[in-house]
Formats: C-alpha cells, sequence, structure tokens
C-alpha cells in the first residue's frame, strides 16, 4: 500500500524538481540521462537521512519552502543538517552561500510515481514527473529501516565554499582539432554566464577563444557529463547532467567528474579555471 | 574502428560502418562495467564505470562487426500530408517541383540510423540525394510535434515540440513517443520506415 501525501510545497522556489541518479540506459533512443545536476550533494542529504542513494530528493536554486503533512525526518544541502519534523513544521531550502543549487532529502525519499525507471524530472526531453507546483503535496516512501549516523556533514563535504576553483580536465576526443589541444583552455580564468540551466553551463567567450583547425564538419556523435563543447563562436559548453544524447560540436577536453559537482555550483559572473588532469 | 578516450569514464569509437549494429553487437556482450551505449552518425560513445575504463577499451577492440542491429520491428508506414512550410523552397534549392519533392519523399524506404537529439527522435537514411540540402541557416525556436524535416542526407520527424533546423515539409499524426507505451519509442536503429501522402 502507498501511503499517503507526507510533504506539501508551501512555495516552490527556482528551478524545483524532483530527482534522482537518472534515466539510464536509454541515450540511444535519444533520452536524456538526467539526475541531479549536482549527484554529490544530492548523495550527502539522502546519507544524512539514512537513505539509499537511489532515493529522490528535490534540486532547487532557492527559495522553496515545505511542510511536514505527518513527522518527517528531513536532510537540506543549506545547512548540510539533518532535522526532524513535527506535523506542520516548515523547512525553507536555500542553496549555501557561493552555491547555485541546493537539495532536500526526506527520509523514505520522495515517491513520486517513477517513468522510465527515474523519478528525475527531465528539462529538456520532458521525461518524468513535472516541475513542482505550489500547494502540490508529495509523497514519501516507507522508512528505509537504516541507522541514522550523521547529522551534519563536515563543513566542506562538498566543496561548495573551495575558493580555489581550479578544475582537472582531461582530452576530449576531438582535442586535436583546436590549435594547441586542450592546453588551449587549460590556465586562464573562464567567466561562468549568466543562464543557469541543469543542460549545460555556458563559459564566457573573453579575449580568448579557442581556435579550430580546419575540419570537415563534425558527425553528430554522442555526448557525456563534463563534455566541454566549442561552439563556432569559441564559446565553451560544458554538458550537465540533463545534456542532449548527441552533439554536433567539437569536444576540447572533459571535465574530470570529481571536480565537476564544484563547477556546478559556481556561481554566474564567478571565475573558474582549468588544469590538466 | 578506433577509439579515443572520452575523459575516465567513457570511449568514443570512431569510423565505425554500421554503429546501430556494432552498438547491439557490443550490448549483447554484456560487458561488466559497461553503463551505456550511445550509436551515432559514424560513431559509438561507450560509458562505463572508472575502474574498468582500460579493461573496456581492450574489450572495444574485440567487437565483431554484426550486420544486425537486433529486432528493430516491422516496417513502419507513417502518413503524411505533405503541406510543411519549407516545401516550396526545398523544391527551389533542389531544383525540383513541389510535387516531385513530394514524390521523391514519399516514395522513399529508410532505415532509423540511430537515434538522439530528444527522446523519440530518429535519423532516416535512405533519402533520395536530390533531397540532399543543408540545415536551415536559421533554426526555428519551436518547430510543432509531428512535423517531417529533411535536412543533411537525412528525414526525421520531430516527436514533440522542440526547436529545429531542418526543412519542414509535412506532418503527421503518429505519435513518435508515448511514456505510456513499451517501449516508448516507435523508432528504433534499425527499423524500415516509408511516408505515404495523404490528404488533410
Amino acid at each position: 500500500m502507498r501511503p499517503g501525501p507526507a510533504l506539501r510545497v508551501v512555495q516552490v522556489g527556482f528551478g524545483t524538481t524532483v530527482q534522482d541518479r537518472g534515466r539510464i540506459g536509454l541515450a540511444h533512443l535519444g533520452v536524456p540521462n538526467s539526475g541531479a545536476v549536482d549527484r554529490r550533494t544530492h548523495d550527502l542529504v539522502n546519507r544524512l537521512v539514512g537513505n539509499p542513494l537511489g532515493a529522490a530528493t528535490i534540486e532547487t536554486m532557492g527559495g522553496l519552502v515545505v511542510e511536514a503533512l505527518r513527522p518527517l525526518v528531513v536532510a537540506r544541502s543549506t545547512d548540510a543538517s539533518r532535522h526532524t519534523l513535527a506535523t506542520g513544521d516548515r523547512v525553507r531550502v536555500d542553496a549555501p552561500a557561493g552555491a547555485v543549487w541546493a537539495y532536500l532529502s526526506v527520509r523514505g525519499g520522495i515517491d513520486v510515481d517513477p517513468v522510465l525507471g527515474s523519478r528525475s524530472h527531465d528539462t529538456l526531453g520532458n521525461v518524468g514527473p513535472p516541475p513542482l507546483e505550489p500547494n502540490s503535496d508529495l509523497p514519501v516512501g516507507p522508512d528505509p529501516g537504516s541507522e541514522l549516523v550523521a547529522d551534519h556533514a563536515p563543513g566542506d563535504a562538498h566543496g561548495h565554499h573551495r575558493s580555489d576553483r581550479r578544475l582537472r580536465v582531461w582530452d576530449g576526443p576531438q582535442h586535436d582539432w583546436f590549435v594547441g589541444g586542450s592546453h588551449a583552455v587549460v590556465g586562464r580564468p573562464w567567466r561562468v554566464a549568466t543562464d543557469v540551466s541543469r543542460v549545460g553551463l555556458r563559459l564566457e567567450v573573453g579575449e580568448f577563444a579557442p581556435t579550430s583547425r580546419a575540419q570537415p564538419r563534425m558527425a553528430s556523435a554522442g555526448l557525456i557529463e563534463g563534455a566541454i563543447q566549442v561552439t563556432p563562436s569559441g564559446a565553451p559548453i560544458v554538458m550537465l547532467a540533463n545534456h542532449p544524447t548527441t552533439g554536433g560540436y567539437p569536444v576540447i577536453a572533459v571535465v574530470e567528474p570529481d571536480d565537476l559537482p564544484i563547477l556546478v555550483q559556481t556561481r554566474p559572473g564567478s571565475t573558474v579555471t582549468f588544469r590538466r588532469a | 574502428m578506433r577509439r579515443r578516450p572520452y575523459g575516465p569514464c567513457a570511449w568514443l569509437v570512431v569510423d565505425v560502418d554500421a554503429p546501430a549494429a556494432w552498438a547491439s553487437a557490443l550490448s549483447r556482450m554484456d560487458v561488466s562495467g559497461v553503463i551505456e551505449i550511445v550509436p551515432a552518425e559514424s560513431t559509438v560513445v561507450v560509458r562505463c564505470e572508472r575502474t574498468r575504463h582500460d579493461e573496456v577499451g581492450a574489450i572495444l577492440d574485440t567487437v565483431v562487426h554484426a550486420e544486425s542491429t537486433g529486432d528493430p520491428g516491422p516496417p513502419l508506414t507513417i502518413d503524411v500530408v505533405y503541406d510543411g512550410p519549407d516545401l516550396a523552397e526545398l523544391a527551389r534549392t533542389a531544383r525540383l517541383d513541389v510535387e516531385d519533392v513530394v514524390h521523391l519523399h514519399s516514395s522513399g524506404v529508410y532505415q532509423v540510423a540511430f537515434c538522439g537529439f530528444s527522446p523519440g527522435f530518429g535519423y532516416l537514411r535512405g533519402v533520395d540525394t536530390r533531397l540532399h540540402v543543408p540545415r536551415r541557416d536559421t533554426p526555428r525556436t519551436s518547430v510543432p510535434a509531428g512535423s517531417i524535416g529533411v535536412a543533411a542526407g537525412y528525414t526525421c520527424v520531430y516527436p514533440a515540440a522542440s526547436p529545429g533546423g531542418w526543412h519542414l515539409v509535412g506532418r503527421t499524426t503518429t505519435s513518435l513517443w508515448d511514456v505510456e507505451r513499451d517501449p516508448p519509442a516507435l523508432l528504433r536503429p534499425g527499423r524500415t520506415v516509408r511516408f505515404r501522402s495523404v490528404t488533410p
């Protein structure tokens, strides 16, 4: 039997969707992986409430307020802490200072119906549960029966406050299409553009743009999370969790997966630098 | 085929003769650590667990080229009303009459080369070479669901409203993507598709 609604969305905030670890194995049908854009923080809030890492959480850019319709155990990345809510208690979720995305977990997981094996809202293909609406009620799954260990994550567990945003990159499959290869993006500051999305993170072309060698037309090829595509204008775009399954621009470099969450959480207007992995 | 590292958790296999068939051959090998296999125009991306990157790479070199893509499903006929907004321009570019364009497009036998771009979107090869035209200079910000497009040697059906840069020649009411259906995508690599001209 499915338990009734347990969590009310009082204030929906910005960019608020249900996310899990994504819809895996359907990219050959054009279905993006989707899933939490900062998987590390998604996992962290799940751990804090004793959930399996595949449990669905709520992803938001902030301004989210929820109310417990029954006693609940939740964790938010806002303060990287677990909270016990009585019926009627409210909790607000904002991105931690200097970060972009925040996560809220509920012990038992957000239990909306999975679509094609995932509860992730796919912003690109519009697959999965729709974005959250104000005054909607969400079901929460059964208690996982796990032990609760830490109630708070250590200060910099998810790297949000790291001032040194030097991210490691690997050669991309078309790095040799550019003068200097993947070195062309290394060692210079890149400013993060203002349009935040789950699909890709755009870096602004400054005085420098990678110079493409004369090449035949690029055939559409599969993309992966962290791939840095270079558009004809020279602006690099880093593919995030909800990237399209294929793309037609050359990939100069790939962000080290362990460093990707730091990039994802970099605020627009801030700068990052790349160094070779 | 050759393979290039695509970061520490993936390979890009290039110069593959029949990417969909190659991908399905690899899929049938059920290689431990492989997470996702994405065939495209002439390449296949293989995503794998980081700890298995080297081993998976070595196994990719052993994939025996297969002719078959597995079961692509029975041939499919899609009814099309040929009244697309780009029909006249496409005819001009191809130096044909509109009737010829419709005849050439609706008498072709197509095959899904690969899927991608968006859920249910398939790149259909087999377009008459007289209809090989580049993409539009300026993509449309929104193309209606069911639109039939032609570009870059392929034809397609847009499964959902989305931006798009292909020349639109017609429209269909056939649903290409329906999550309530199993499988949700009507098109999969290798499936044969025909278009039939119908009146609205």
